[in-house]
């Protein structure tokens, strides 16, 4: 009688170790993907390749700033350069997930027709856009 | 002295050179657009444009273009309100204008006008042929057709 009751103990404080080590398990994991996640990873003299719709798109800039998965911040000069053009500003801003980049300083874009210098930009690279604000001198090549 | 020479005959002639083949430009007080899925360029605001045939004001402009042979080329211009267009020694204004660069033709219409030195005509549909010289202007009625001689032709 005795050595069947231990043995419920014993069964049950197993099953209860077992649901113990669940939650640490479950608890360990979580906070730490919130952690990565939100940590912002910063790379000097930075230089990539994104895949987009427009193809094989080359990044660069001085100071990389990765903000969450999905955005990226090219800090100082930066370009970005594919078959179609080539974006040459500072402190553009990259939305990985909808593809779109921007920036409000000034920038240069060289492509098949000539050399446009525009006051900012944002580049719709899904629907094959790009918006120049202010002022904006495109030089047409021969 | 003579490498003196070569150097400053280089430089004029890579100066002439890449003045020469500067074909044009698009400038634009507001905003441009790149639609390169539709090649094409709005641009907005003060808008000048140039080619090897002309120079263009107005207030937007959509132009489309080409690929060929590895480049791109403004096939159609179209300019929409206050246009100006100066080409040699004439002036062509209207509401609208669209020049295609297959057949070098502008039409214009729109309170219409061309001045040349010697005269000013106005009308509703203006249509030049540059590479034939030829200037057809049109008239909604015939009352809307008029012609001014400037005093330059009147002096003369």
């Amino acid at each position: 009688m005795t050595r069947n009751f231990s043995s419920k103990i014993i069964n049950a404080l197993i099953i209860f170790v077992i649901i113990i080590q669940f939650f640490i398990y479950f608890l360990n994991q979580k906070p730490l993907t919130e952690n990565y996640s939100k940590k912002t990873i910063t790379v000097e003299n930075f230089s990539s390749i994104v895949l987009s719709n427009s193809g094989i798109t080359k990044i660069g800039s001085e100071k990389l700033n990765k903000i969450d998965d999905n955005n990226i911040y090219l800090e100082g000069k930066s370009y970005l350069e594919n078959k179609e053009y080539k974006i040459y500003g500072k402190d553009i801003k990259i939305n990985l997930n909808e593809e779109i980049s921007n920036s409000n300083e000034p920038v240069e874009v060289i492509n098949k027709m000539g050399l446009l210098k525009a006051q900012s930009f944002k580049n719709y690279d899904n629907d094959g856009k790009i918006f120049f604000e202010g002022e904006v001198e495109f030089v047409i090549n021969k | 002295m003579l490498l003196i020479n070569k150097l400053i005959f280089s430089f004029l002639y890579l100066f002439v050179f890449f003045n020469a083949n500067a074909e044009g430009y698009v400038k634009a007080g507001d905003s441009l657009i790149w639609d390169s899925n539709n090649k094409s360029y709005t641009a907005n605001g003060d808008v000048e444009f140039k080619n090897d045939k002309f120079i263009a004001f107005a207030d937007k402009m959509i132009a489309n273009y080409e690929e060929r042979n590895n480049d791109e080329v403004f096939t159609k211009i179209e300019l929409f309100n206050n246009v100006v267009i100066e080409f040699e020694e004439e002036t062509f204004k209207g509401n609208y204008a669209i020049y295609t660069r297959e057949d070098n033709i502008i039409k214009l219409v729109g309170d219409v006008s061309i001045e040349s030195p010697t005269r000013l005509l106005t009308g509703s549909e203006l249509i030049a042929d540059i590479d034939n010289n030829k200037r057809i202007l049109n008239s909604a009625n015939n009352e809307s057709l008029v012609e001014v001689l400037l005093e330059n032709n009147a002096n003369d």
